[in-house]
């Protein structure tokens, strides 16, 4: 018998304990997992917007919190255009919808100009793209056709208008498949925002950095800011909350966490003290009565990621299936995620064990064994 | 003191307590005051009085469980102070306890290993040298079960076993028969005895039981933290 045996039976001969343990310790774990896995599926969505279409800047008015909010004149296009080391420029005009019937809310809607290098980012897998001269029609991203059932050649109602869907598109990122696009001169008169968009999309010339691109953008026009996609994403305000929540509940479950491990093995410890003390008799060494509990508590921390990981990869099903949340929320578990929980299932329970490990090991044996 | 061997020759004593003394901190409770024995080399010594007479005191500060507010232990000429009380007790001494102290979750051949982890006895050695010594005292065919499933006798031969693991020179037992029936009683005791007489090994019992106490080379009374007899 070697200490894995030994952890292995003192854990299968309390039953209960490890199994309650090991599963308080899963929900902490997969709560964490899921917010990070959200949070960055979140921001890996956003970024592939950009990314697939090749973007390097997006111009949106200074000073902004959300991009929603923003407003800049049309017009500012061909301006943007005139600047050297500029390739490409697309205005977009980005609003949010809802269909409650199918219980959808904040649907993204997006009014491009068709033949724009946003439209061409879509793949079209029916129907056909927007042309110029198009009025009431729209493309449904892949999830949301799915979600309202909707084919090409249907009517859908809009905001109280009808239009005829012409197209159905895939797209890189969840939150466009999730979302439907139309013409800018369409959004822009439902909204009220004639000449009005929400920002631009620019493309670098080849051998042109963006960020110094930017600054000269941002030098010439006033109250614009023209930030390189990868920060515009990292700066998103839903972003940082998804952050901040996922952080806060990390923060919040290793306190939860390590105050029950500690609570736990604390007792688990006081239950053993007989055989503590019957172990120093024996003359394990103080160090060895340590290593056997620190090893229980990581056992029990090992077990617990590997529970949380299965509760996080259901939750993370249950998410994409949940009619509220299904087609704009795709919760990224990667293996980076996973190792984040292991960490923090490990270091719950090596934290939460370690003082009443160090406790044990000062029992002098005839005390201890007093307690049988 | 009361001895029924011939007197020990010049063969210098395993173990010496000297003028040993223990008292408590917590309500200045003196266990012993000023204790000074000898055994020898593959003797049996029983140490016998009334209960709360320091017996068991003893036996621990002989084990090296405890340490000696004033006086000392002298373990093959060697004070148990210099020791370390760990590898002493680990390699040295083979405890029996009066409740066994078997671990409720490993089986009896495991629980006969534990004390090898302390001696460092290679991983891959520790089960056969515990079957073999389950064999020794009888129980190879309990091998596989959970102490609940042993009887009281199985679990004290079951502790012997393990008290033997790592080939101690001095087994000290304290009331190893206290929770048996007659019949188990004197199971353990001839099963003492053979293992005694078998590997050389020195045996201090701590007993109430004058059947067990007729059974040693020698027999100590205490009263009252004192040698009396």
């Amino acid at each position: 018998m070697g200490y894995l045996r030994f952890i292995s039976r003192n854990l299968r001969g309390r039953p209960a304990r490890t199994t309650l343990t090991a599963l308080g310790l899963s929900v902490a774990v997969s709560a964490v997992m899921l917010l990070t896995g959200i949070s960055w599926g979140f921001e890996r969505s956003f970024l592939a917007i950009y990314r697939s279409r090749g973007i390097d800047l997006i111009v949106v008015r200074a000073g902004i919190s959300d991009q929603l909010s923003s407003n800049l004149d049309a017009s500012l296009e061909d301006e943007l255009r005139a600047i050297p080391g500029v390739s490409q420029v697309a205005p977009s005009l980005m609003d949010a919808v809802s269909f409650e019937e199918a219980n959808l809310v904040s649907v993204l809607t997006s009014g491009w100009e068709p033949g724009s290098l946003l439209i061409e980012g879509l793949r079209i897998l029916e129907g056909r793209p927007l042309r110029p001269g198009d009025r009431r029609v729209v493309l449904l991203g892949r999830v949301l056709a799915m979600n309202l059932g909707k084919s090409v050649g249907e009517p859908i109602d809009i905001a109280g208008e009808r239009f005829e869907v012409v197209g159905i598109y895939e797209s890189a990122s969840l939150f466009e498949n999730g979302g439907l696009v139309m013409p800018l001169a369409e959004l822009q008169r439902m909204m009220g925002r004639e000449g009005q968009v929400t920002g631009f999309v620019v493309v670098a010339a080849p051998g042109v950095d963006p960020r110094e691109l930017g600054r000269t953008i941002e030098r010439r026009h006033q109250g614009v800011a023209a930030v390189p996609s990868g920060d515009y994403v990292k700066e998103n305000i839903q972003l940082r909350l998804a952050r901040a929540m996922a952080s806060a509940t990390t923060a919040i479950a290793l306190v939860l966490g390590s105050i029950g491990l500690l609570n736990t093995m604390a007792m688990a410890v006081a239950e053993r003290t007989g055989e503590i003390g019957l172990l120093r008799a024996l003359g394990w060494r103080r160090s060895r009565i340590i290593l056997l509990l620190m090893g229980e508590a990581g056992a029990l921390g090992l077990l617990g990621v590997a529970g949380g990981a299965v509760l996080a990869a259901a939750g993370a099903r249950g998410i994409t299936m949940a009619p509220t949340s299904r087609g704009f929320i795709e919760p990224n578990l990667s293996p980076l995620v996973l190792a984040i929980g292991l960490a923090m299932g490990l270091g719950l329970t090596l934290l939460g064990g370690l003082y009443p490990a160090v406790r044990a090991s000062r029992l002098e044996p005839t005390e201890a064994l007093r307690h049988e | 003191m009361s001895d029924r061997r011939s007197e020990p020759t010049e063969i210098p004593p395993l173990l010496l307590g000297e003028g040993l003394v223990k008292t408590y901190p917590d309500g200045d409770v003196r266990a012993l005051r000023g204790v000074s024995i000898a055994v020898a080399p593959g003797e049996f010594m029983a140490i016998t009085g009334p209960s709360g007479c320091g017996k068991s005191t003893l036996l621990h500060l002989l084990g090296g469980l405890d340490r000696p507010s004033a006086g000392e232990v002298v373990f093959r000429g060697r004070p148990l102070s210099d020791l370390d009380l760990d590898s002493y007790r680990a390699s040295e001494v083979g405890f029996v306890f009066q409740a066994f102290h078997l671990i409720p979750t490993l089986t009896a051949l495991e629980n006969v290993q534990v004390p090898m982890f302390a001696a460092g006895i290679p991983v891959g050695d520790r089960a056969g040298r515990a079957r073999r010594l389950l064999e020794e005292v009888g129980l190879s065919h309990r091998a596989g079960h959970p102490p609940r499933r042993l009887s009281i006798g199985e679990r004290q031969r079951v502790a012997i076993a393990r008290a033997l693991a790592n080939g101690p020179s001095l087994l000290l037992a304290d009331e190893p028969t206290g929770n048996l029936d007659s019949a188990s009683q004197r199971e353990i005791l001839d099963l003492l005895s053979r293992l005694r007489a078998d590997r050389g090994v020195t045996l201090v019992i701590v007993t109430h039981s004058a059947e067990v106490a007729a059974e040693a080379d020698r027999e100590i009374r205490l009263r009252d933290g004192l040698v009396v007899g």
